[in-house]
C-alpha cells in the first residue's frame, strides 16, 4: 500500500490551540514524549487506535472529529 | 505502610531518561544533515577498527601492528564518545532507554532500527566470513591473537552500535520546542484554524 493511501489527517493543533494546551502538557496528560505530539501535529506520525482514542477523549469530542482520512474542509468553504 | 524507595537501577534510569531529555550541544544534531555527519564519523570509526583488525591479522606481532592499534583506537575513541552521546540525545534514548520509558512513536522508531540494523549486521557476518574462508592456508593458518581480539572488539562495537547508527540516521527533523516558536506557532494556529486542518502521513501503527 502506498504511503500516500495511509496518510490520516488531523486537528490536534487547531483542538489544542482552541483549548490553550500547550505540547507539553497534552503529551504529559497522553503520556508520550513530547515531540510525539509534534510529529503527530505534522501528519509524520499517525497514532495507533488506542492513542488516537485517548486523543479525542482528552479533548472530549468524537474520534472523527480529531482525525479523518480525507483532509478536513476549510473553515469558511462550503460544506 | 512506608513508601518504597526507587533502588539504584531505577534511579539510574530516571537519571539516563533526564540527561537524554537534555540538549547538549544541539547545534551538532539539529538538523538531518548534521545528524547523518555524526554518523558518517562513527561509521568512519567503525571502519576504522575493522582496518586495525586487519592490520593486526597481518603485522602482528610487531612494534608496528602495536603502534598502529594505539593510535587507531586513540582516534576511535575520540571520535565514538562524544558521537554517541550527541546521537544518543538527538534520538532522545530512543535505542538506549528501557522500553517502558519510551511511547508507541519511540518503541516503533526502535523496532525499525533494530530490525535494519539486525539486517546490516548479519551481511557484515556474511561478508566477514567470505573474508575468513578466503584467507589463510588451510591447517596451518595462524592468526595473531591481537587480530581475533581486535575481530571480536570490532564485532561487538558494530552490533552495539548499528541501532543508534539506524536511528540517527533515519530521525526526521523533530517539531521546533514550543518556547522557541511560539510566536510562530501563534500565527501557524490562525493559518491553520482557517485551514481547519493539520497533518496527513506516516504510516498508521
Amino acid at each position: 500500500m502506498s504511503a500516500d493511501k495511509e496518510n490520516v489527517h488531523n486537528r490536534i493543533a487547531v483542538l489544542r490551540a482552541e483549548r490553550g494546551v500547550s505540547r507539553r502538557d497534552l503529551a504529559t496528560a497522553l503520556g508520550v514524549h513530547y515531540q510525539t505530539v509534534g510529529y503527530l501535529e505534522r501528519g509524520e506520525y499517525s497514532p495507533s487506535l488506542h492513542l488516537a482514542l485517548r486523543i479525542a477523549e482528552f479533548f472530549e469530542v468524537p474520534v472523527e472529529v480529531v482525525f479523518s482520512l480525507r483532509p478536513f474542509p476549510r473553515l469558511g468553504s462550503a460544506p | 505502610m512506608k513508601d518504597r524507595r526507587p533502588g539504584v537501577r531505577e534511579r539510574w534510569d530516571e537519571q539516563r531518561l533526564a540527561a537524554l531529555q537534555t540538549d547538549r550541544l544541539p547545534g551538532w544534531y539539529a538538523t538531518r544533515r548534521r545528524r547523518r555527519t555524526l554518523v558518517g564519523a562513527m561509521c568512519t570509526a567503525l571502519g576504522l577498527l575493522w582496518v586495525d583488525t586487519g592490520v593486526s591479522w597481518r603485522l602482528a606481532p610487531s612494534d608496528t601492528a602495536m603502534i598502529t592499534n594505539f593510535v587507531i583506537l586513540a582516534v576511535v575513541l575520540a571520535i565514538l564518545f562524544p558521537a554517541i552521546v550527541l546521537l544518543n540525545t538527538a534520538t532522545r534514548g530512543t535505542t538506549s532507554l528501557r522500553e517502558r520509558q519510551l511511547d508507541e512513536r519511540q518503541i516503533g522508531e526502535r523496532l525499525r532500527a533494530y530490525t535494519i540494523a539486525h539486517r546490516l549486521t548479519l551481511w557484515l557476518l556474511v561478508a566477514a566470513t567470505v573474508v575468513v574462508l578466503n584467507t589463510g592456508s588451510g591447517r596451518d593458518a595462524h592468526v595473531p591473537y591481537a587480530a581475533i581480539v581486535l575481530a571480536a572488539i570490532s564485532l561487538f562495537m558494530t552490533h552495539m552500535l548499528l541501532p543508534l547508527l539506524v536511528a540517527g540516521w533515519r530521525l526526521p527533523d523533530p517539531p521546533p520546542d514550543e518556547d522557541d516558536d511560539e510566536q510562530r506557532e501563534n500565527g501557524a494556529t490562525r493559518n491553520g484554524a482557517e485551514d481547519g486542518n493539520t497533518g496527513g502521513g506516516g504510516a498508521p501503527t
